[in-house]
Parts: C-alpha cells; structure tokens; sequence
C-alpha cells in the first residue's frame, strides 16, 4: 500500500510552475453548497450562543455572567428557548428541503464517497500527520482527495450527529415519546452538540486562522481555489480537474489532454486508480 | 422580601379532602394526579388507645429546593420569595425534578407534557387573594401567611407554638411547610410518611456524571492543542508563499 501512495506524491514545483499554477483557478463548490454552509454556520453560532446558556444546575458549563448576559438580551430564559426552537426548526426544514431536492445533485454515491469514505491514502495520511503535528516524522503526506482525510472524519461525525441532534431536539420540543425519552434526549443532545463542536473548533481554525488553508477558507465565498493549493493538498483531485495536469506532470500526449474536455480521458483513470488501491 | 410558608393544624384536619377538590378546580389538575392531598395514617394502636391522623401533602416550597438543583433548563426556578415554580415557556418535561422531590410534590401533567406542582396558588396571592386549598378548608385547619411578619398567624404558629417541618436527619432541605398539632398525632404523621432521598433519574445521573466531564474534556483537549498550534504559528510567522510551504 505505501509504495504506489509514495510514487503518486507530488512532486517539487519549481517557482515558475508554482506561478503559473497560483494564477489558474478551478472551481470547488456550488453556490447551492456555500449557501448551505454559511446558513449553517450561523446557525451553529446561534444555537450554541443560547444552547450554551440553557443549561443551568448541575448541567451548567457556561459561567453565570455569561448565562446573565444571552438571557438579560433575550429579556427572559423562555424567549431565549424559544430562539433556539425556532432556529433549529428553521435548520431542520432548511436541510429537509436540501435533501429532498438536493438528493440528486449532492447526495448522490459518488459526492459521499470522496466526502466521507476513508481510503488506504487517507489512513496513512492521517497517522503522518499526527507524527509531523507532533514532531515525530518527516515523512511527505500522502496526496489526498478533494477533502483530507482529516475532513472527511470530521464531515462523518457531523454526518452522524446531525440527525440525533435533529431528533433529540424534536423529542424535547414536543415532549415527544415519554418522561424517560426526554429525559435522555436532553443528555444524548448535549454530548451530540459536543462531539461536534470538538471537531468543529478544530475546522474553524483551520479556516479562518491556520495560514495553509486560506485558499480554502476563501473557497468558501467565490467557490474557486488556485490550483498551486489544490496541487499541493488534495494532488488527487487536482489530477482530475486541473488542465495543465500534462504539463505540469509530463506526461506524453500534452496536446490531447489539454484541449479535449477534461472529464472524459481523466474521468475513466479515477475508478482504476482506487480499484488497484483496494 | 416575603417568606411564604403554610401550616397546617392537625387537630382541626378531619381528612374531608376539601382542599383536593378545590386545588383541581382552580388548576385544571388531570384525573389521576393531585397538586394537593390528604392521606390518611390509618388506624394505629390497639382499643382503646387508638390514634390516627392526616397528613396534608404538597409541594413544601424548601430553602434549599432538590428540584431546582435536578432542573437542567431553569424551568424549576425560586425566585426571592421563596415560592418554587415552574416556568411554563421552559420546561421540556424530562421528569428529572419528580424523582429529586423527597416529598413526591410534583408530577408530570399528561395534557401539557410538564411538570406540574403547587406553588401557593401564586397566582390568587399577586390577586391579593389566599391558596384555594386555604380559602376553601372546612375546618379551617390551613393558615397561610408570611413568615417574615411578626403579627402574621403563620409566625406565631411556628415561632411561639412550635409547629414542625416534615424533615428527618437525612433530607432536611428546608420544606416551608409546617404541622401543628398534639405531639403523638405530629409525631405519627412523620413516621409515616417520611421524605425520601432525593432520587436522579438514570439519564440525569449519567449526563451530569459522565457525559458532561467527558464533553468539556474533548473540548478543552481540541483548545488546547488548537492553542498551541497558534502561538506556534504567531512564533513560526507565516510562511511566504502560502500553499508552497512544502509538504
């Protein structure tokens, strides 16, 4: 398995290559998926902000000034309540719409697959980057996808915890089941809202503050990313998409796989690869 | 700031259930369930020294309220007159203050999903009116008052004629209900209806104990090394050529 994910490493740009790749741009997101994103992320920020401040007694992890200042803004603890209600229902039916009729487009086998489904590559490269985080290892990363694997594990656990979090909140909001079933969706939606926002922090920062990820954060709103980034941290998806994929590697045939339609020749390469992976 | 407390005269209880009926009247309580009762101890003692009486049972507004502690939402809130209530617009209905209360004041209302318990007719006194249970008791057993007001009924009856709170040497959290009455009738009521120790329900016990120490430590381990990764960084300065820090 490490021999082949070596081979595929990307190699050394020279300076005029790295410039001519950092001024192509290739597209990573659809509006409809930044949309999303940012929806959510204020949703997150505004469920955590109140959610945070709900929990008082011997479930209380916010400090009192903290708890004083959302529900003095809110006026009193039931308005704040009914904030986080109406937020999360919003969130429920925002993805309910998206998945009803985004199935097709963003739900499809092939986006969950690169999404969330680790392969050999992303194994390695998840036990070499802990090894380089904490000074262990030298080794080059494995190239990865259009997501790390760092990203796919976080977008699995968000994948798992959406729907609980969804489905305990209901519980709680209807009084739904019994005594006993909210009892335990209260506890089993505090430590989904956990396990998320472990990870979560973890995202934030590479987005908005870790300096290799800008590109990524900016992908964010013009839905574009240089290709000298996508080069250099998800090689794999840059091989499908980038059209001076030939130059760059040189490979026989530049004229061909420059001027043909990217997906046709390239597209077919893909499945090969993966399948002598596994 | 009032302190609210009730006492009730045991000599003058005949057990009539009066303050049941009104305290369902005036709240709407569903068939089956009582904010307010009156249980009898039954007939103790071999003839002709026989003893019985009554113990007037509802939610004790306490000092120092185990409700309010199990409450994870601040539904069950005291505010400074020390009348325990239950915050309509806040409470998710997940039984966690029922299984805390020693004295089974409280229960879950089936029509609303909520917990549900006395709360002094609260009510009725912002109307300058008394408890229902009060205003309606036959016998006139029932006082009502503030315990903070020398010339109140309420505090001669607890301060100048010794009437006692259902409290043991285990659970003593303070209960604002009194009991006056002949010692072996006082004392007989106490035997048997005891408080119990506050109970948590299994998922309160496991969030609070478990999940909630387990959480706070994966988020302050992914803080911390996040913390560290950016002093690092404000250390390190960030490199020229963004994405051409090779790998």
């Amino acid at each position: 398995m490490a021999a082949p994910t070596i081979a595929q490493a990307p190699r050394p740009l020279t300076a005029r290559e790295a410039d001519a790749l950092s001024q192509r741009q290739v597209k990573k997101h659809d509006v409809a998926i930044m949309l999303l994103h940012w929806f959510n992320a204020i949703v997150w920020l505004l469920e955590l902000t109140t959610g945070l401040a709900l929990l008082t007694s011997s479930f209380r992890v916010a400090p009192w000034w903290y708890i004083q200042i959302v529900q003095g803004f809110f006026q009193s603890r039931a308005n704040m309540l009914q904030f986080h209600i109406a937020v999360g229902i919003t969130w429920i039916v925002v993805f309910v719409v998206y998945g009803t009729f985004g199935f097709r487009t963003y739900l499809k086998k092939e986006v969950l697959q690169r999404e969330i489904s680790l392969d050999g590559d992303d194994v390695q490269w998840l036990r070499i980057r802990a090894l380089r985080l904490l000074k262990c290892s030298d080794e080059p990363l494995p190239p990865q996808g259009i997501y790390n694997a760092g990203q796919k594990l976080f977008a699995l656990m968000v994948y798992a915890m959406v729907p609980v979090i969804m489905i305990t909140g209901l519980i709680m909001t209807f009084h739904l089941i019994g005594t006993t079933a909210v009892g335990w969706a209260a506890a089993i939606h505090f430590t989904a809202v956990g396990a998320v926002v472990s990870g979560l922090m973890i995202h934030v920062y590479m987005g908005a503050v870790f300096p290799e990820e800008k590109p990524a954060f900016f992908s964010m709103i013009t839905g574009m990313v240089n290709e000298l980034y996508a080069y250099s941290h998800h090689f794999k998806w840059w091989k499908e998409v980038s059209r001076v994929r030939a130059e760059i590697l040189h490979e026989p045939g530049p004229e061909v796989a420059a001027t043909a339609p990217p997906d046709t020749p390239q597209k077919r390469e893909t499945p090969g690869e993966g399948e002598k992976q596994q | 700031m009032a302190r609210y407390a009730m006492v009730i005269d045991l000599r003058k209880c005949v057990g009539c259930q009066a303050c049941t009926v009104a305290c369902d009247k005036e709240w709407d309580v569903p068939l089956g369930f009582a904010r307010t009762r009156v249980q009898p101890t039954g007939v103790v003692g071999t003839f002709p020294r026989l003893a019985s009486g009554f113990r007037v049972a509802q939610c004790n507004q306490c000092e120092r309220p185990s409700c309010v502690a199990a409450c994870p939402t601040g539904a069950t809130h005291q505010p400074p007159d020390g009348i325990v209530r239950i915050d309509r617009g806040l409470c998710i209905g997940c039984g966690y203050c029922v299984e805390a209360c020693p004295y089974d004041a409280r229960y879950i209302n089936p029509v609303i999903n909520q917990a549900d318990k006395c709360d002094f007719c609260a009510a009725r006194l912002e109307r300058g009116l008394q408890p229902a249970c009060v205003a309606t008791c036959t016998a006139h057993a029932k006082y009502f008052g503030d315990l903070e007001d020398s010339n109140s009924e309420v505090f001669r009856m607890v301060y100048e004629k010794g009437a006692r709170r259902l409290q043991t040497m285990q659970v003593a959290i303070g209960p604002n209900v009194y009991y006056l009455g002949k010692k072996q009738e006082v004392d007989l009521v106490f035997a048997k209806f005891p408080p119990r120790a506050p109970r948590m329900v299994a998922s309160s016990e496991f969030w609070s104990r478990l999940l909630k120490p387990l959480v706070l430590a994966a988020v302050g381990a992914t803080f911390l090394g996040q913390a560290v990764a950016f002093f690092h960084q404000l250390a390190t300065g960030e490199p020229e050529h963004e994405s051409q820090e090779k790998t």
